[in-house]
């Protein structure tokens, strides 16, 4: 005879103020097979959990029912109470009575009360079918897989890897660096981006625990946390990176130009490159859309040149396939296209640039040799005017986010075209400043004092031209009135938003995204760098945007939650996992096609005792199973079970209600 | 429709050539004009197969028997036997290269009265769609019927329904004969079958009948290919295709016209997933 002991929780004013907590207790205990039910103001406190244990002895039970918060929030912590009092931890059930009464039912208390009392009447009903389950070991593969090269993705590697930890670095383009290696000087020390990178940069192609994989992209990833399964497509780079040593005579004769991303297309790059001359790994790669020899067939002056023959037109991309543990994905970001704006002329006007463009162009080694130039003639720019928030903060054009890192750059702006042009001065139209951060308001400051910049809190309303001055309208809202500015160059602060990519890769990892296209963290406090999928992390602008010092706390944070789970040769895995009963199963493999995790496999068996005839049956890898349960729906002939919801203990449920 | 003679040529040879143990036909019941299924392991019963009008039942039922599991078969089948054999094939339980399939590109067959049949004349696809070798003129596919009693079933309310299908079954017997008569129903243990499932377990109340044909028909939806076997075993005489004929219309108008066992590998709606899938019924 089931001996069930019912724990009623008041969670503080949570629960007892929309349900009535004792009279859940009085209808508990109307159930026979409820030997014990006592309420509690926080079941989960130390003094709670002392209750149950202690009733677990004295009353000698053999189910436990908690009624309190959500099984996600508190369903480990009770089961480790009933673990410390020797009994197994899955004999308890937690009934929601919590987000599933008391919180969606505050208007009506008597029926959040019913409703709670049928709750815990079900979790009951279960308990008392409840079996022992005991957890499953499964081995971890301590390699981690970490999706992006940029400062985040570095940052990442380095340290798991300086954890001995092996590491499997995919960059998409031919050099790691990322954004962080398109920028000038960065806020608020304005050290030089590429003198604090670079080292990093080379330290990963050096790093004995690092392999990194550049000109490559994560195509599939199977498995489960530690033991994932990924294949990663390098895309043919049609140079031999084995015996390149990266002279560059291949792209000095290299006849075909084509618009360079790295200065966003303020210059022009070769058809055969490499992004920027510090460039990880500093070998050159064919770009096969441009490429006249890879198009038609004649050309091929860098095969001629190449004196160590490391051309090959010939080669394919390559699909290789890594055993990993541990995922960091740290795509990045880009740029939000302002054309929307129409009324600043954005594409009309060549004298408006975004901001990643003026950077490139006050970068010492930028396609201007560190000088900002007027893209239509040239000439340096004596008056520029900042617009911030374009895109950011914009329902009805643009996207409702902050971009956050805007204020800063933009101020760091001002000051680099001071030191650039000393004539110069700089007007910014601003929405807001915001610079939250150590040291970042007396960096704002700095900008303002030392390098005149006028900073105009107001929106432009329109941008005109006139003769070759941008004349830009808009609002100075501290003194109410229009103002109106001749500029010889305009700069837009875009939106930051996610990397373009980032849901379909989302959908191939498993994970979720939110309406922009951001990688959404399992907890927005509490968890931030984990995603809801156990072994999969986020680092960086691929999560929201963030500036170079949150990114690099964010990708450390990464890399310790990485160090946490491979600390350990096994991991425990919950016991919940579905298991076929050979005799019923007719191996129609419909649970092979519905499984998400690709559990199922099949196996041969005989046909009956001693038979030399054999069939086929369906089979579940116990470690790659979640649980989800898909296979026991579809199984017609009832041969799967799903430890801890089984056909009984479901069928009770319903029956109690 | 006559191929008999056809039919017996291509099973001798299959025979003398070595290529299969078992032939699965039709033959003469013996006393009247009907037909039943012939399982023929020995090349001189060659001459007592036929085939015409009068050869209703689906035979790839018998691919599920032992005696011809794991052995080479020759086989007979019309345009929606054909159908349950994809199925049978997509779903692991035969294999093809064990088999040598008679496709027919059937013209309907007729009752005991000599009516065709209700269901052949609806058929939207009467060509055998697997096949080693087909008899007859292909006819191409045909436009989905939605028939006079489905839409009547359709005019009924919810509860209406309900107890329209709760009056039928009270009439059944739980003999399971619609079930074995199944082809697309080879369970190593049916679910209605097992001690745990005991909402299936009345002997013959009407509510146990009611749940384990309900949950049959389900079971069966995106499957079923309409070829009337279990009617024509059902000794109560139950309407049991309107169950799968109601299905099979929710079926093909939300899923992309998908029709049963059309094309090998094609588990049916109910067994694979894709992004276009209806979702404006989830709430």
């Amino acid at each position: 005879m089931a001996r069930v002991g019912v724990f009623v929780c008041f969670c503080g004013a949570n629960i007892a103020d929309f349900v009535d907590v004792p009279t859940v207790v009085e209808e508990a205990k109307k159930i026979r097979e409820v030997k014990f039910a006592i309420d509690y103001k926080y079941m989960c406190s130390d003094p709670g959990q002392q209750m149950i244990r202690d009733a677990i002895v004295q009353h000698r039970l053999t189910s436990i029912v908690v009624a309190a918060c959500s099984p996600r929030m508190h369903e480990k912590t009770f089961r480790k109470a009933l673990s410390d009092a020797g009994m197994n931890p899955y004999l308890l059930e937690v009934a929601n009575i919590r987000e599933h009464s008391s919180w969606v039912h505050q208007k009506d208390k008597k029926a959040a009360t019913e409703k709670a009392g049928d709750l815990v009447r079900m979790a009951v009903a279960k308990s008392i079918a409840n079996e022992q389950l005991h957890e499953i070991s499964v081995p971890v593969t301590k390699r981690a897989l970490v999706i992006g090269g940029g400062i985040a993705g570095i940052q990442a590697a380095l340290d798991i890897a300086d954890a001995r930890i092996p590491v499997t670095l995919v960059e998409r383009s031919p050099s790691i660096g990322g954004r962080m290696a398109q920028l000038d000087e960065t806020f608020p020390t304005l050290d030089c981006s590429q003198c604090i990178l670079t080292p990093k940069m080379v330290d990963v192609a050096s790093h004995p625990y690092i392999e990194l994989i550049p000109y490559s992209e994560v195509i599939e990833l199977n498995g489960y946390v530690g033991n994932y399964k990924a294949k990663i497509r390098k895309k043919a780079s049609y140079v031999n990176f084995k015996t390149c040593t990266g002279c560059g005579a291949c792209w000095q004769k290299c006849p075909v130009k084509v618009p360079n991303e790295y200065n966003c297309g303020i210059d022009t790059r070769k058809a055969i490159y490499t992004p920027f001359p510090q460039a990880v790994p500093n070998k050159p790669v064919i770009d096969a859309e441009h490429c006249t020899m890879l198009l038609k067939g004649k050309c091929g002056i860098c095969a001629k040149v190449c004196e160590k023959g490391s051309i090959d037109y010939k080669m394919v991309d390559e699909v290789i396939e890594r055993e990993i543990g541990a995922v960091v994905v740290a795509t990045g970001y880009d740029l939000w296209d302002a054309t929307p704006y129409e009324e600043y002329g954005v594409g009309r006007y060549k004298d408006i640039i975004n901001s990643l463009e003026f950077e490139r162009m006050v970068s010492a080694n930028g396609p201007t040799g560190g000088v900002p130039v007027r893209p239509s003639d040239g000439k340096v720019p004596k008056t520029v005017v900042f617009i911030k928030c374009v895109g950011s903060r914009d329902k009805a054009k643009g996207i409702e986010f902050c971009s956050k890192i805007c204020c800063m750059y933009t101020a760091k702006h001002a000051i680099l075209l001071h030191h650039k042009v000393h004539d110069s001065r700089a007007y910014i139209f601003y929405m807001d400043i915001r610079a939250a951060g150590k040291g970042y308001e007396e960096f704002v400051n700095r900008a303002q004092v030392e390098t005149g910049a006028v900073y105009l809190r107001g929106r432009v309303s329109k941008i005109y031209q006139k003769g070759d001055k941008l004349m830009v309208r808009g609002e100075d809202g501290q003194l109410g009135q229009e103002v109106e500015v001749e500029a010889d160059l305009v700069v837009l602060a875009t939106a930051v938003i996610p990397y373009k990519e980032n849901p379909a890769l989302a959908r191939l990892l498993g994970i979720s995204y939110d309406k922009y296209g951001y990688l959404s963290e399992a907890h927005p406090k509490l968890r931030p760098v984990e995603t809801a999928k156990a072994g999969i992390f986020l680092a960086g602008c691929t999560q929201a945007p963030k500036d170079i010092p949150d990114t690099v706390a964010q990708a450390s944070a990464c890399a310790a939650k990485v160090c946490g789970l491979f600390a350990g040769d096994t991991m425990k895995k919950d016991p919940m996992i579905s298991t076929v009963n050979n005799e019923f199963c007719s191996g129609c493999q419909n649970c092979v096609q519905v499984c998400p995790y690709q559990a199922i496999v099949t196996e041969e068996i005989p046909l009956g005792h001693g038979a030399k005839e054999m069939r086929t049956v369906a089979k579940i890898n116990e470690g790659v199973c979640q649980g989800c349960g898909s296979c026991v729906a579809i199984c017609r002939s009832m041969a799967i079970t799903l430890a801890g919801f089984t056909d009984p203990q479901i069928i009770n449920e319903i029956v109690a209600i | 429709m006559d191929y008999s003679k056809q039919i017996q040529d291509i099973a001798a040879k299959l025979f003398t050539d070595g290529k299969i143990d078992v032939f699965v036909g039709y033959r003469m019941n013996g006393f009247d004009d009907n037909q039943v299924p012939a399982v023929i392991t020995d090349p001189k019963e060659v001459s007592t197969l036929v085939f015409t009008e009068k050869s209703v039942f689906n035979l790839s039922n018998y691919l599920k028997a032992d005696h011809t599991r794991n052995k080479r078969v020759g086989l007979v089948v019309k345009g929606c036997d054909s159908r349950s054999l994809n199925l049978l094939l997509t779903e692991s339980q035969v294999k093809r290269d064990k088999l040598y399939i008679i496709g027919i590109a059937c013209e309907g067959v007729v009752d005991d009265k000599g009516q065709k049949v209700q269901n052949c004349m609806e058929c939207i696809i009467p060509d055998a769609v697997v096949y080693d070798e087909i008899l007859g003129t292909p006819k191409g596919k045909k436009d989905y019927i939605v028939n006079a009693d489905i839409k009547a079933l359709a005019e009924k309310g919810l509860v209406e329904r309900r107890e329209y299908f709760e009056e039928i079954f009270e009439n059944c017997i739980r003999c399971n004969a619609c079930r074995n008569s199944c082809p697309l129903c080879y369970c190593t243990k049916c679910c209605i079958d097992q001690e745990t499932a005991t909402i299936y377990n009345g002997s013959n109340t009407s509510s146990s009948a009611f749940h384990a044909l309900m949950t049959w028909s389900l079971h069966l939806a995106g499957r079923c290919v309409d070829c009337r076997n279990c009617e024509k075993a059902c000794p109560s005489h139950l309407p049991l295709h309107l169950l799968h004929k109601q299905n099979e219309k929710v079926i093909f108008g939300n899923f992309q016209n998908h029709l049963a066992g059309v094309e090998e590998g094609d588990r049916g709606a109910f067994y694979k997933y894709s992004l276009k899938d209806p979702d404006d019924f989830i709430m």
